[in-house]
């Protein structure tokens, strides 16, 4: 769907608001708490696909992301920075949700660092969600967070790791509380680690994929059914490099945890950097998730 | 192969657990755990018991009857935090009821480990009163209640705690199988 | 072309149900080769394609108003054919509001639904229903609002909860259906519920159908065609009420076959509902007789040798070996050994 730029903000000077309402007026998909919006966004030689936590409620009449840039940018999140302006019209693919609240939890542990807030704004605009959030931030970046956050007891902004006391505050939980936890990778894995040293099983404990890829060595890929070969440059995914090549594969989330753009790997071997395999597929090295993983031979054969 | 009724594995207390709290409708608690993990509290039932459950010595609390021990089950769990595993030893209908009251009180299926111990019997739900039949010993049995015979059917309903029954013989009444009796 | 709908037919006791021509040329046969077996036969539900079933999203003929009718009765007799847990609350609005959305799109001669912020309007012509009430909040509506939309939609209904990577059958409206019962399999997770099929799981078909269905996207959504057989044109063909249609069966004879016994089509469809993420599962049924399943030359055929090949421990849990011989009997001196086109068209204009 067609989707025009109709409001930007600045939160930070890392991170800027975007608006994002339909062309003809006409109403959008609704978008659940926890859901993402894929963005085209058009870069000099190519288009980038992005994907964004919407930020915005249900049924809002626009959709609100955030869009941090990224450092070793692929393309999207720069372009979104230095060149959106105010009536821009992106193609936007329709809602979709890959870390819905869990309904059965009695109670919802939120920890986010950075832009990782993003889902959780979703979160906390349901009616009667009992939850506890702990945010992480720059201390530079505290005011603009907090802006964006409801005030009570059950918010907290850490502006320093020493106030959080993870191990404490994961072993004090009430039974019936999930844990959902987005950020850094390396905020993550430490959240996570933690977690399961305090006895959290893993089925309790929820995580967004954010950022995803972050690029690494060319490499090159040989379709084998359709006979096509593409070069994955540093700066792109292998999915991006086959859509470039004029390929249509199957994905969705683009973030390696939807399992959607899943292939048979015939010759070489996979890096895999997904969230959707488990240990003993990675371990196999007969599968790869496109959107995410690369290779660590300088070729692969693919069943495609 | 039957993917609704549930396996049930040897006995064995989940190393990632913080706390560990054992149900069982036996008067001893499982050997062999008294060495091996801190924090380990047993529910047992001496049925001509000594009165108030209270805990005694090894972390072992006697109740008088598993009414009186599910009863203040969800009560306790009410009460307690993440890194806990729970453990539920006996009948079948026993540790499935057990297992509702851990699910109720927030737990994971994850954090909630059975262990099946007596005789192969089930408890059945007659699909045609709701009345559930306690300790049945075979596939065919009498509705106790609006006197069908039913089969019992190989499905297993976890929030119910039962097997289904349905009437043996509604097509042609007195149409009724032998029995075959439980071997699982 | 316009729907017209039949005044109140009966499914049960005196049995006025049939279908007219219209209907038997538009029914959804579901056997696209002449033999059958499990397999993950879904596909996206887009408008169009091998039976006029699938025009619309959700499918109302000119059975709707006895089907309501049906529905209450068996609502007013044993209310647990409706329940839904509590936490799928958000599910039950994403529900009403996706059948209220498609019915008045896909029908607006008899449904209409006007919504000003969350003060909605609906208007449900046939069922004489003009009710205003405010999203959201269920102390507006008569019925919990999956219950009031459901009690105005053809089919049953099953609400699933993803969670743990799998879904969870956490909810359902569920009167017309062929012997499973949603007070014993609410809360089952996807292979729980299906336990009792046959075959269908060593083949792995559970496996893939829910990996399946976990990716069904919002707007997307998918379908298929099941089937079994019943005795006479009864909805509610429940394990609860397995006394009172049990007997149905073993009345079947070569003589009354023809007239009694149903061929029973389930289409059913999937959808993503968008602010709960949990899915929707239409199980929208279709019943023929088989006096009227011979008006079209193809399916006769077809059924005769789909009943004959059928493998035994299928036709065993479709509940057919009663009376299976006779279906086959019945279907046999249409099959006449011409090769068959591929596919579930009726191949026919008129009766």
């Amino acid at each position: 769907m067609k989707l025009k730029i109709e409001a930007i903000a600045t939160l930070t000077p890392g991170i800027r608001k975007f608006t994002l309402a339909p062309v003809d007026g006409s109403p959008l998909p609704h978008a659940g708490a926890g859901s993402h919006v894929v963005l085209e966004i058009p870069g000099p030689s190519r288009i980038w696909k992005n994907a964004y936590s919407i930020t915005s409620a249900a049924d809002a009449p626009a959709y609100e992301i955030m869009v941090r840039r990224v450092e070793k940018s692929r393309g999207g999140s720069a372009w979104l920075h230095d060149h959106a302006k105010l009536g821009d019209v992106l193609e936007v693919y329709p809602p979709q949700n890959l870390f819905a609240p869990q309904r059965l939890a009695k109670r919802h542990l939120l920890l986010s660092a950075g832009i990782g807030i993003t889902p959780f704004l979703s979160y906390v605009r349901l009616a009667g969600l009992a939850y506890e959030f702990h945010h992480c931030c720059k201390p530079e970046d505290e005011a603009a967070f907090r802006a964006l956050l409801p005030s009570g007891p059950q918010m907290t902004l850490h502006t320093s790791r020493h106030t959080l006391n993870l191990e404490a505050l994961l072993k004090s939980q009430p039974l019936g509380t999930h844990l959902s936890v987005c950020g850094p990778e390396s905020f993550m894995d430490m959240v996570l680690a933690t977690a399961a040293h305090a006895g959290w099983p893993a089925a309790k404990v929820h995580k967004e994929s954010f950022g995803g890829a972050t690029g690494g060595e060319p490499f090159v890929a040989h379709m084998k059914r359709s006979g096509v070969t593409v070069t994955v440059g540093r700066e792109e995914s292998l999915l991006d490099a086959m859509e470039a090549a004029g390929l249509a594969p199957p994905c969705l989330c683009r973030g390696g945890a939807c399992g959607e753009c899943k292939l048979t790997v015939l010759e070489g071997v996979p890096d895999h950097h997904d969230h959707y395999l488990s240990e003993i597929e990675h371990a196999a090295n007969d599968a790869v998730m496109t959107c995410v993983s690369r290779a660590k031979t300088p070729e692969l054969v693919l069943d495609f | 192969m039957n993917t609704s009724r549930p396996l049930y594995k040897p006995f064995a207390l989940d190393p990632s657990g913080l706390a560990h709290l054992i149900v069982t409708s036996l008067d001893t608690p499982p050997e062999g755990i008294e060495d091996s993990f801190d924090n380990i509290e047993v529910w047992t039932v001496k049925h001509a018991g000594p009165g108030v459950p209270v805990l005694a010595a090894g972390g072992i609390r006697p109740f008088r009857s598993t009414t009186e021990q599910l009863a203040q089950l969800g009560h306790r769990l009410g009460r307690m935090t993440a890194g806990l595993r729970f453990y539920a030893i006996g009948s079948e209908a026993f540790i499935w009821d057990a297992y509702n009251i851990a699910i109720a009180a927030g737990m994971h299926p994850s954090e909630i480990f059975l262990h099946r111990a007596g005789p192969f019997v089930r408890r059945v739900y007659c699909s045609h009163c709701r009345t559930m039949v306690e300790d049945v010993p075979a596939n065919i049995v009498t509705c106790p209640s609006c006197e069908a015979s039913l089969f019992v059917r190989d499905h297993f309903s976890r929030r119910l705690a039962a097997f289904m029954g349905v009437k043996v013989d509604a097509e042609v009444p007195g149409e009724v199988p032998a029995a075959e009796v439980f071997t699982s | 072309m316009k729907l017209s709908l039949k005044p109140q037919e009966t499914y049960r006791d005196d049995y006025t149900f049939s279908n007219s021509d219209e209907a038997i040329l538009r029914f959804p046969f579901p056997f696209p080769e002449d033999g059958y077996m499990y397999s993950v036969n879904m596909e996206p539900h887009v408008r169009g394609g091998a039976t006029p079933v699938y025009d619309k999203v959700f499918d109302v003929d000119e059975h709707y108003i006895g089907d309501m009718a049906d529905r209450a009765i068996t609502l007013d007799q044993d209310p647990l054919r409706c329940q839904v847990l509590p936490h799928m609350e958000t599910a039950e609005w994403d529900t009403l509001e996706l059948l209220m959305e498609s019915l008045a799109n896909d029908y607006p001669e008899h449904f209409s639904l006007t919504k000003n912020g969350d003060k909605w309007h609906w208007i449900n012509r046939p069922l004489e229903i003009d009710q205003t009430f405010t999203f959201g909040r269920k102390e507006t509506l008569p019925y919990d609002p999956f219950e009031y939309i459901t009690r105005q939609m053809q089919g049953d209904f099953s609400l699933q909860d993803q969670r743990d990577n799998n879904l969870y059958m956490d909810g359902g409206m569920v009167t017309s259906q062929a012997d499973w019962s949603l007070n014993f399999d609410v809360g089952m997770s996807f292979h729980e519920w299906h336990g009792p099929v046959p075959l269908a799981h060593q083949a792995g078909v559970f496996d893939r159908a829910l990996q399946y269905l976990l990716r069904l996207q919002y707007g997307k959504p998918v379908r298929r065609l099941n089937w079994t057989m019943t005795a006479n044109p009864r909805l509610d063909t429940s394990p609860e009420n397995y006394p009172l249609w049990g007997p149905e069966k073993a009345a079947i004879t070569p003589e009354n076959v023809g007239h009694r016994m149903c061929l029973r089509v389930e289409l059913q469809t999937l959808h993503r509902l968008p602010r709960s993420n949990a899915i929707l599962f239409s199980i929208r049924g279709y019943l023929i007789r088989l006096e009227e399943l011979v008006k079209v030359k193809k399916w006769a055929v077809r059924m005769h040798r789909v009943i004959r090949d059928l493998h035994p421990q299928i036709a065993e849990y479709k509940g057919l070996p009663r009376y299976r011989q006779y279906v086959v009997d019945y279907f046999a001196p249409f099959d006449d050994g011409r090769t068959l086109n591929s596919g579930i068209a009726a191949e026919q204009d008129s009766i």
